[in-house]
């Protein structure tokens, strides 16, 4: 896969760290908090970017309003970026073809890339905190992360994958939040769904998708019994 | 049923390809994607041996119950990719006779073989505190066991101590007396080592490099009150 910039992704899959080389007068958009680590010749600009409507949009998708702009102003220079939760980290070159990222999954992007946050309606609202999208279009490299190993699924008719593993995918796949077929009998749910588990994306006609291994949901449903107990006031 | 397992050792997953008629049995939050000719089917059963649907049902907001997805094929080339919830290993193990499995470590099973979440070998007092159960596995079929960390084998010729918490699954042939690490009780505690298991006999056992309720313990506090 071609790319605009210069890059390298370390550590796979468990630590996927992105080491990106710009040239001079390059420029790279990120996630606040993803940068690691950056060469003097560098300078970070933090700020919105792409005016208020756009920025709005990134926050209704769950990523911060606030866009990182590093610029290789001084010379060519390296940005290392690393992921907030252990995981592998991807590339994808964008050719006037739009990706759907899931929240939190966003790393950085390019120039000619255009990052906004979709609102998905009633399919997007029905999931709650299942399936909140970012949409990236344009042309120029796009980087996202995972927790856990990121799975690359070709699918050519139909495919289901839990909402809470879903990284990205391309448009050119339908998607519909169901709950997976057994947690329904006769069309009403059953007494014991909750929570969002159980939350599926039914993906249809062609193009790739993500998954990763791990879902932070989940992991959070495992540490909850952990917490503390509340003191009494006796 | 022919199987894969992937993204070895840290955040695996296994991805099972089924035929027409083949099925499998998970834990309800395991399944993270499939195909779509295949038919799913919920149950419960309870943990500890209280038996009852609604007590279960009830039970249920406290992890006491245990909710499974029966995935059956219904035609040719169908896959599911299933997956536990802590970073660590998978290990396929096929079963022919019993095996008994910690609760968090049974990922998946084949429909031949049945499973009994209700079994206090180990005894259920000992453990509520650390919130394990255990899972006997008897028949003939495939089995997946995950394990937080790496996961190793053990070849127990003898005598064999292991703390509970880093236990993944033992094979029913060999015997096991729970008991403490040190003299006393107390010290034992105090020394950091909880509660161990002394297998002796001949048989498998696999352990696990980490200890799930230790880390339990350590994020607890960091965490805001119930």
């Amino acid at each position: 896969m071609n790319s605009d910039v210069q890059f390298e992704i370390s550590q796979r899959p468990d630590f996927g760290l992105i080491s990106v080389q710009l040239e001079q007068g390059q420029k790279i958009y990120a996630e606040p908090s993803a940068m690691a680590a950056m060469d003097p010749t560098i300078t970070l600009k933090a700020g919105l970017k792409g005016g208020l409507r756009k920025t709005l949009g990134r926050a209704l998708g769950g990523e911060s309003m606030v866009i990182n702009t590093f610029t290789a102003d001084r010379g060519p220079g390296e940005v290392i970026f690393a992921p907030g939760a252990p995981g592998d980290a991807m590339h994808y070159h964008l050719d006037m073809n739009t990706l759907l990222v899931q929240r939190g999954a966003f790393v950085a992007h390019t120039d000619g890339v255009e990052l906004t946050g979709k609102w998905q309606g009633a399919k997007g609202f029905f999931s709650g905190k299942g399936l909140v999208l970012l949409q990236a279009s344009g042309t120029g490299d796009l980087f996202f992360n995972s927790y856990g190993a990121i799975l690359e699924m070709d699918v050519r008719g139909e495919y289901i994958v839990d909402t809470g593993y879903v990284v990205a995918f391309e448009n050119t796949l339908n998607y519909q939040v169901d709950v997976l077929p057994g947690l329904k009998t006769g069309g009403k749910l059953k007494s014991f769904f909750f929570g969002g588990e159980g939350l599926v994306a039914r993906f249809s006609g062609q193009g790739k998708i993500w998954v990763q291994t791990r879902a932070v949901n989940s992991f959070l449903t495992w540490v909850y019994p952990y917490r503390p107990a509340p003191k009494n006031n006796s | 049923m022919q199987y894969e397992i992937k993204a070895r050792p840290a955040a695996s997953v296994v991805d099972i390809r089924m035929a027409a008629g083949e099925s499998i049995t998970a834990e309800v939050g395991a399944m993270i994607a499939m195909t779509s000719g295949m038919t799913v089917e919920t149950t419960a059963r309870s943990k500890g041996g209280q038996g009852g649907l609604m007590k279960g049902l009830k039970r249920m907001f406290a992890g006491e119950n245990f909710f499974l997805n029966h995935f059956s094929s219904h035609s040719e080339g169908q896959s599911l990719i299933l997956g536990p919830q802590l970073m660590g290993d998978i290990i396929h193990y096929p079963l022919n006779g019993t095996l008994i499995v910690q609760g968090s470590s049974w990922l998946a099973s084949a429909s031949t073989i049945e499973i009994d979440a209700s079994w206090q070998g180990l005894g259920k007092a000992l453990f509520s505190g650390e919130r394990m159960f255990w899972v006997k596995c008897s028949g003939h079929g495939d089995l997946f066991l995950s394990s937080f960390g790496a996961i190793y084998e053990v070849e127990v010729d003898g005598e064999f101590t292991v703390d509970t918490g880093h236990i993944v699954a033992f094979e029913e042939t060999l015997q096991f007396k729970i008991g403490k690490a040190g003299k006393s009780l107390i010290g034992s505690f105090l020394g950091g080592e909880g509660l161990v298991c002394k297998f002796s006999g001949h048989g498998k056992l696999f352990c696990q490099s980490h200890n799930p309720p230790s880390f339990g313990a350590a994020l607890g506090p960091m965490l805001k009150t119930r």
